[in-house]
């Protein structure tokens, strides 16, 4: 969190908000900067909405996917804990509620979908924080990352009883 | 939806679509609430904003407040003009109403100021 108050956002998103209570606790942290939130779910847009209202925040909620409807280069901090468990690839793009964690192979069919279009979402100080779990095999995904030509750090490491959680922090 | 979120907003991601950008307004219900200005978020964030999609949008909801054709210059120190930007950008919501692809025609429904902005399998 300090972290990002150091970068110092004018705009910052977080994609699949679900409840809101992340980009809710950035808006009340971040006073000079304006906050976002995408969902492809829209009672997660809705809920999204309600939890920043109920603590006098702002947040902008739109229901779409990833962030495939906003101009380019616009945000400085993107936010996203995916969907990122090991599922069948129609889960993934079925209409259910399994979109909240189904990740289809290797948990990765969201997560390499928006790796690929985040050179374009970023402002040019941007920075992204990615939650990825050991199935999602993080090295790979940071070689691939290396190879886009971003600066990967680990961030956060923590074993929870049957996950293994990783925080990137990924930038130009 | 404020109208900042309007300049950030595009329906280019839409098959057969080029640009999709500005998308047009139609404001059903409108909202004004008092947001906290900030004079220096105001000026840091004009830059990246298309000034004339502001200003048009604004005035096709009747919300203009004389914001005009051409940014002034210096007007990081005009903080009467910065408070009627700041206004315009972040203390008016348009609460129900739609987008509108100025390109295809294809509408986004906006409810209690989220846009529903989900395509279709075969709209991408
Ligand atoms: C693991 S949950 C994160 C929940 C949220 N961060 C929270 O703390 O409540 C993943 C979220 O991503 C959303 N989601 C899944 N695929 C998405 C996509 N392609 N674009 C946007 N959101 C997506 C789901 O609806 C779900 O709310």
């Amino acid at each position: 969190m300090s972290n990002i108050v150091q970068a110092n956002p004018d705009f910052i998103v977080e994609i699949g908000s679900g409840s809101g209570v992340i980009i809710t606790a950035l808006a009340a942290v971040l006073k000079d900067a304006r906050c976002f939130a995408t969902d492809i779910n829209p009672e997660a847009c809705i809920a999204t909405s309600n939890t920043s209202i109920l603590n006098n925040v702002s947040v902008e909620v739109c229901n779409m996917t990833l962030l495939t409807c906003f101009k380019e280069y616009l945000f400085d901090v993107i936010v996203f804990n995916p969907p990122y468990v090991v599922t069948d690839t129609e889960e993934v793009f079925g209409n259910g509620i399994a979109r909240a964690w189904a990740g289809g192979i290797d948990g990765c069919e969201v997560i390499n979908q928006f790796l690929k279009l985040l050179p374009n979402l970023m402002s040019s100080k941007g920075i992204c924080y990615l939650l990825l779990i050991k199935e999602n095999k993080p090295l790979e995904i940071i070689n691939m990352l290396y190879g886009m030509k971003f600066n990967v750090d680990i961030v956060k490491q923590r074993k929870v009883p049957c996950e293994h959680l990783y925080v990137l922090k990924i930038y130009k | 939806m404020k109208l900042l979120t309007h300049n950030m907003l595009t329906s280019k991601c839409m098959k057969g679509v080029n640009i999709g950008y500005p998308l047009k307004i139609k404001a059903v219900d409108l909202k004004e609430s008092e947001v906290d200005f900030n004079p220096d978020f105001i000026s840091r964030i004009i830059p990246k904003l298309d000034w004339n999609v502001l200003v048009s949008a604004a005035s096709s909801i009747g919300k203009n407040e004389n914001l005009p054709e051409d940014l002034l210059p210096e007007y990081e120190k005009n903080t009467e003009f910065l408070k009627r930007v700041h206004h315009v950008l972040l203390e008016v919501d348009v609460v129900n109403g739609e987008l509108i692809c100025p390109e295809s025609g294809r509408k986004f429904p906006i409810n209690n100021g989220i846009p529903n902005m989900i395509l279709n399998e075969d709209e991408v």
